[in-house]
């Protein structure tokens, strides 16, 4: 549905940092790589999150698909139709935002202060182009039509300021779909919202988003949010894609240790690889020996880190014979969560972070065992 | 960075321009000695005399039908002017552009620089008139009207028709009868200090007094005194207007060079301002008329010339000017030195430079 | 113009173009293109005229001029007087504006629709009548202010002939456009920017300081900006209170050189490109602090609903000294206004005046046949360059705050220069070139409404870049990707959303057109009187009790349109404050 090639950015790094890529040529222009060789797809009726800390490129790239920005190179191409293209060789494509047909929910909303709920969502129907453009009725009846899908119908003729935060997101989402575009943008669409309507408005918008069937493109800083909402994930940074998948299997096998820092909480300890056997490694650490599955391939003797999540861990004050990758610690602190309760524990020089069920609470100094299940941990190679 | 480049595209902006098409005079207009319209044809007329002269004129003026006239006439005066033109001759439109001798002036460079002949005749001070003249551009005057005009009032390209009266006035209740100054001299008298003002651009006055004390056997250094002890009891204030009403209402005690027929005004008024006795001598700035060379309506433009020293003079008498055909009458036999109108122009820097050098020096001992 | 015709106005290109549609202009390039060539037009001809005589004399290139501006004993004295005046009246315009702004905004003073005529009163009365006004109330010899408090504190409390005297009268007659600005900044600003300050524990006034005033940067710099270079080139007020006790000021030196015969224009010019230099780096500063990231964009797609400060207890405090200025800065000079255009001459109040009060001026002012001409005139030529002045700033501040054509700047600093140009040097430059002009414009009111716009251009674009700098980015982008042309998005979302800014402006060219004289008297031609030519011939008469009768009607006119145009523009705008 979208494919993006190879896509490239730059901005003139006069200011901050030089360019990473540069080779320490001191004569040419200093640039920053905004966004460095991306290249993706996103299938029909996909949401497709882009995620990342700030400054990571995200918001760039899908700028670039809006058209609000214009790539250094690469090629951004929706089903058949050629968005922008800078093939060496061949005639520059860039067609102009204005004309790309797309929907776009803005980090601040961008709801238009001086006009009324309808007439924000009329708007992109008001401006078409003549031959296309609907009869006054048509798009009075589109509007409504949206703004009741949107739960907004009793609000049109309300200036848009008047609005609280959550109808003001609603309003700008009703003003991204009511021309039906093939593909919709959201850039940081929750991020200017309390937790809880956060909560709620997520599950809002992945609902409204399966039943219009938009394909989307979604951009956040918010893991859970990556999680929760899309059907794929790119993890970005530094202006480079770092691992694509699925959500559960970037959550469970990251691919680096950014990646598993990044998303959800990790442990990280380091080790060497001693040896393996098909899928099963052996992973010489400080602290002991972990056995672990990963289909990666290392030779003996590399340098890795092991990460494991905090629930994937169990804790218990009695030794559990016969379990492999059981290390013996000190609870350092705990902290009750509600829905669960963190431990943190002394394992040598490591400090691990273990969530347990509620019922299990281990008081502060008390001697425990870990279990780190084999197919829990993974292998993250440094670097 | 910003500063620089603009700073860059202005001047290779104004070198181009510079290049394709040359410059602008550098004088406001007036690099151009000959005038480039088409020149009038006066010659016909102005052999002319008595009924004959009028009624021809009259006849080509009503043909041309317009008349255009740049002056520094106060409003009013052109106002009564107009209104007593219009009267004695309806079909020849006056119209009338109206701003200070130091617009005027460059308005008529500038447009005869182009070759656009706006003005037919020019009324305005004796120093705008004189460069006028300097630069050719008026057409020397004939008619009976001139045997009117004493000697001093005549120019070689233009005629004097009205003076400007240079006479100190006071405030009745500040100055009490008997203290008013009854002489040039008594201004310098540090009994005024503070209360005495000092007008700002009065330099042919300066210049005029000056020229008057040195012929009455003065020598420079005790006029210098003079001046400067008269700039040490001084206020400035800038503009003739101001100086009356500030007068009048109490800021100043004494406004040493006043046109008198502002002060006449106020005082017709009932403002507590008096000149009179006038001072004697009281010193005359000739304002004059002359005839352009590129006029568009040049016989509306001497008959205009032949009434303004005529019936004119009559209308500026009724607004207490003083008109250049009866001096005498109107001064009422009190002595008057007339400015050297030539040297004025001719030494123009070195007395407003003398006169600000004044001004200016006297800062702070107030 | 170069910086319109840079290829990176062209980055739009149709994918599905024929090529020969990539060299026609599109409609956005094409107005961008017109605006600055005519905004590069309007600038560069006086510029041109005015460098031109500056350097050039009959010799070819000299610096002559500027040894005979800047070589005299007395220039030290002259600019630091200049200076100490237009950073004293800068200061004090910028903090009366300010705050004027900031109550009449953001908090439930009392009295608000009084206190907004109150502040912007003193920009319609004329320069000369203001300044006149404060010597009769404020003179040590005749200051009725000083006579009601000569009891206390005895003769000559108030001495309006100092640079305190100076600073003091500039500093009210200018605050108005301080206030203008701010106004328009203050209305498009979240308060819950400063409500979370509130929160956080600051007191009002930290909130204020650390919130409020750098939320209103832009709008600041463009006041100081404005402030600075007006009061350096202010005349009435040092040639009418300072020259009396020989204060000279950096204008009374370019007046005393273009005053004789030849005009000395390469002195003069070589003074104003002295300040042209100022200016120059003042707009370039501006533009750096402007540019500084997106932290002054608080027109927001987020909505918010303004409420306004409760000032509490001291609203009744607060309440009382804005009667106070009101008192001090308008009621008292149109009283002093209307009592002189009553009488005969003026004279210190007794109850025998009273009873010799007459209507005599306002009769004679009907009676005046040029007066409903000029009224006219001066309502056409007023309106027509604030129209036309906001409507092409609002494209240019666009252009030079948006976009990101190289050599954007440029535009923006060529609208600043008319703001240094002499009015004598702008009335000559233009009838140097529309005398020659196969377009007859020359005598019509045309060449006056291209002086005016001119003249007014460095303002407009203050307002415009101002409130500009304000509208947050993602406003118009999200209008470009519902897919709205430029020209749909211009006009539907960005004009709408300047519109305080560009009512502010519109309403201070207006005002100020009304009192523009230095260039109208070299360009009018009879028939095209204006009003501010009909006060300065009462004015050269001696005429103050006309003069004040044709001012109190000026002042009259004015509020009415100022209050329509209000009116209107409620409707237009954004209608946050209901």
């Amino acid at each position: 549905m979208l494919r993006i090639d190879n896509l490239v950015k730059t901005f003139a790094g006069e200011r901050r940092k030089r360019s990473r890529n540069g080779n320490g040529d001191a004569k040419g222009p200093a640039k920053i790589f905004a966004v460095n060789d991306v290249s993706f797809e996103v299938g029909e009726g996909e949401l497709f999150t882009l995620l990342g800390p700030s400054g990571c490129g995200k918001t760039t790239t899908l700028r670039s698909i809006a058209g609000l920005e214009r790539p250094d190179a690469g090629h951004i191409a929706l089903t058949e139709r050629v968005l922008f293209s800078s093939k060496p060789g061949e005639k520059p494509v860039n067609v102009p935002a204005n004309s790309r047909g797309l929907g776009m929910v803005f980090q601040s909303y961008a709801i238009w202060p001086h006009m009324t709920v309808f007439n924000n969502v009329a708007f992109p129907l008001q401006v078409m182009k003549r031959a296309e453009r609907p009869g006054k009725r048509e798009i009075s009846e589109r509007v409504m039509r949206v703004l009741e899908t949107m739960e907004l119908a009793s609000f049109a003729d309300r200036h848009a300021t008047k609005l609280s935060g959550g109808q003001q997101q609603r309003l700008a989402l009703a003003r991204a779909v009511v021309i039906e575009p093939s593909l919709l943008l959201l850039d940081e669409p929750l991020s200017n919202l309390d937790a809880k309507l956060r909560e709620s408005l997520r599950y809002e918008l992945k609902r409204l988003q399966r039943e219009l069937g938009i394909t989307s493109v979604y951009v956040t800083h918010d893991q859970i949010e990556a999680l929760a909402l899309s059907s794929k994930i790119a993890v970005m940074s530094d202006g480079s894609l770092v691992q694509m998948g699925r959500p559960r299997d970037v959550y469970q096998n990251p691919s680096n240790k950014f990646v598993a820092e990044f998303i959800g909480t990790s442990n990280f300890i380091s080790g060497v690889v001693s040896g393996h056997n098909g899928e099963r490694y052996t992973v010489e650490t400080n602290d002991g020996r972990l056995l672990l599955d990963s289909a990666a391939d290392m030779p003996d003797g590399t340098e890795v880190v092991v990460s494991i999540r905090p629930e994937s861990m169990e804790l218990s004050e009695q030794h559990r014979p016969g379990q492999p990758n059981q290390w013996s610690g000190n609870v350092l602190t705990r902290a009750f969560l509600g829905d669960s309760v963190d431990h943190v524990i002394g394992v040598g020089k490591h400090e691990l972070r273990v969530r347990c069920n509620p019922s299990i609470s281990i008081a502060p100094g008390t001697d425990v065992y870990l279990r780190m299940p084999p197919d829990r941990l993974s292998l993250v190679p440094v670097n | 960075m910003n500063a620089f480049k603009a700073g860059l595209v202005v001047a290779s902006a104004a070198a181009l321009l510079a290049a394709c098409g040359g410059g602008p005079p550098t004088e406001g207009g007036g690099a151009a000695g000959e005038p480039n319209a088409k020149t009038a044809d006066y010659s016909q007329w102005l052999e002319l005399t008595g009924k004959e002269r009028h009624d021809v004129l009259v006849t080509a003026a009503e043909k041309e039908g317009k008349l255009s006239l740049y002056t520094s006439l106060s409003a009013e005066v052109v106002d009564e002017l107009a209104d007593a033109w219009e009267e004695t001759y309806e079909d020849i439109d006056l119209e009338i552009y109206r701003a200070s001798g130091e617009e005027v002036l460059p308005r008529i460079l500038q447009e005869n620089a182009a070759g656009y002949g706006g003005a037919d005749v020019v009324e305005t001070n004796a120093t705008e008139m004189e460069v006028l003249g300097n630069k050719g551009l008026l057409q020397p005057y004939q008619g009976d009207a001139l045997q009117r005009v004493p000697a001093e009032g005549k120019f070689g390209t233009w005629t004097a028709t009205r003076f400007n009266v240079f006479a100190p006035s006071w405030n009745t209740d500040i100055v009490k009868q008997g203290d008013e100054p009854k002489t040039w001299e008594d201004l310098a008298d540090p009994a005024y200090k503070g209360k005495l003002a000092l007008e700002i651009d009065d330099y042919d006055w300066y210049m005029g007094l000056h020229d008057y004390w040195r012929a009455e056997g003065k020598s420079e250094e005790e006029i210098d005194k003079l001046f400067q002890a008269m700039a040490a009891n001084a206020k400035k204030v800038k503009g003739h207007s101001v100086m009356a009403e500030m007068t009048s209402s109490g800021q100043f005690g004494v406004a040493a060079s006043n046109y008198t027929y502002i002060v006449e005004e106020l005082k017709a008024d009932g403002a507590p301002i008096e000149l009179e006795p006038l001072v004697s001598p009281v010193i005359l700035r000739p304002n004059g008329a002359g005839l352009m060379k590129t006029a568009q309506h040049p016989a509306a433009a001497l008959l205009f010339k032949d009434w303004l020293l005529d019936d004119g003079q009559q209308v500026l008498q009724e607004l207490n000017m003083t008109p250049s055909t009866d001096l005498e009458g109107d001064l009422g036999g009190t002595d008057h030195v007339m400015l050297d109108v030539e040297k004025v122009v001719a030494e123009n820097e070195k007395w407003s430079k003398g006169y600000e050098q004044l001004l200016s020096g006297s800062a702070g001992t107030n | 113009m170069m910086t319109t015709a840079s290829p990176a106005v062209g980055t739009d290109t149709v994918a599905a173009s024929a090529w020969w549609r990539r060299w026609l202009p599109t409609p956005k390039m094409l107005i961008l293109g017109v605006v600055g060539l005519v905004i590069g037009y309007l600038a560069l001809v006086p510029l041109y005229y005015l460098l031109w005589g500056t350097f050039f004399d009959a010799d070819g290139v000299s610096v002559a001029g500027f040894e005979r501006a800047y070589g005299n004993s007395q220039i030290f004295e002259l600019i630091g007087n200049s200076l100490w005046f237009a950073a004293g009246a800068a200061v004090l315009s910028l903090v009366v504006g300010t705050a004027l702004a900031y109550l009449n905004v953001r908090t439930d003073v009392p009295f608000k629709a009084l206190f907004f005529a109150a502040s912007i009163v003193p920009l319609i009365i004329p320069g000369i009548l203001y300044t006149i006004s404060w010597i009769l109330l404020a003179s040590p010899e005749i200051g009725l202010v000083n006579k009601l408090v000569e009891p206390v504190f005895g003769s000559g409390t108030f001495d309006v002939f100092t640079i305190w005297g100076m600073i003091w009268v500039e500093g009210l007659h200018l605050s108005p456009i301080v206030f203008l600005l701010m106004v328009a900044a203050f209305r498009s600003m979240d308060p819950s920017l400063e409500e979370s300050a509130l929160m956080s524990g600051a007191t009002r006034w930290q909130v204020f300081r650390k919130v409020t005033v750098p939320l209103a940067r832009p709008a600041i710099v463009a006041s100081i900006l404005i402030m600075v270079v007006r009061s350096l080139e202010s005349f009435e007020v040092p040639a009418l209170l300072g020259l009396q006790n020989g204060i000279y000021v950096f204008t009374s030196r370019i007046y005393f050189v273009l005053r004789s015969y030849p005009p000395d224009f390469a002195a003069a010019g070589a003074l104003a490109v002295g300040l042209l230099i100022l200016a120059i780096i003042g707009v370039a500063l501006s533009n750096i602090v402007g540019r500084s990231g997106k932290n002054y964009q608080t027109v927001t797609g987020k909505g918010f609903r303004p409420r306004p400060m409760e000032l509490g207890k001291w609203r009744s405090v607060v309440g009382a000294g804005i009667i106070l200025y009101f008192i001090l800065t308008v009621i008292a000079p149109l009283v002093v206004l209307l009592y002189t255009s009553l009488l005969k001459y003026y004279t210190a109040p007794t109850l025998n005046v009273f009873k010799t009060m007459t209507l005599e001026n306002y009769r004679e002012l009907i009676g005046m046949s040029k007066a409903v001409t000029a009224l006219r005139n001066s309502l056409i030529l007023g309106i027509g360059s604030a129209t036309l002045v906001m409507a092409f700033m609002a494209i240019a501040a666009w252009f030079v705050v948006r976009s990101r054509v190289r050599g954007r700047q440029v535009v923006d600093q060529l609208a600043f220069v008319p703001l240094v140009i002499p009015g004598l040097v702008l009335g000559l430059a233009l009838s140097f070139v529309y005398l020659r002009s196969p377009i007859p414009i020359y005598g019509t009111l045309f060449i006056l409404l291209i002086a005016y716009c001119t003249r007014y251009m460095p303002y407009g674009m203050r307002y415009a870049v101002t409130s500009m700098h304000q509208i947050s980015s993602e406003l118009e982008e999200s209008a470009h990707v519902s897919g709205a042309s430029w020209w749909q998005t211009f006009r539907r979302v960005i004009v709408p959303l300047l519109a305080p800014g560009l009512l502010a402006g519109w309403v201070y060219i207006l005002v100020v057109s009304f009192r523009e004289l230095s260039s109208s008297i070299l360009l009018y031609s009879p028939g095209n009187e204006v009003l501010s030519i009909l006060i300065f011939e009462q004015f050269e008469d001696g005429e103050f009790t006309v003069l004040s009768a044709l001012g109190v009607v000026m002042v009259l006119t004015l509020i009415l349109l100022v209050s329509i145009a209000y009116k209107l523009g409620a409707k237009v705008g954004l209608n946050r404050t209901n």
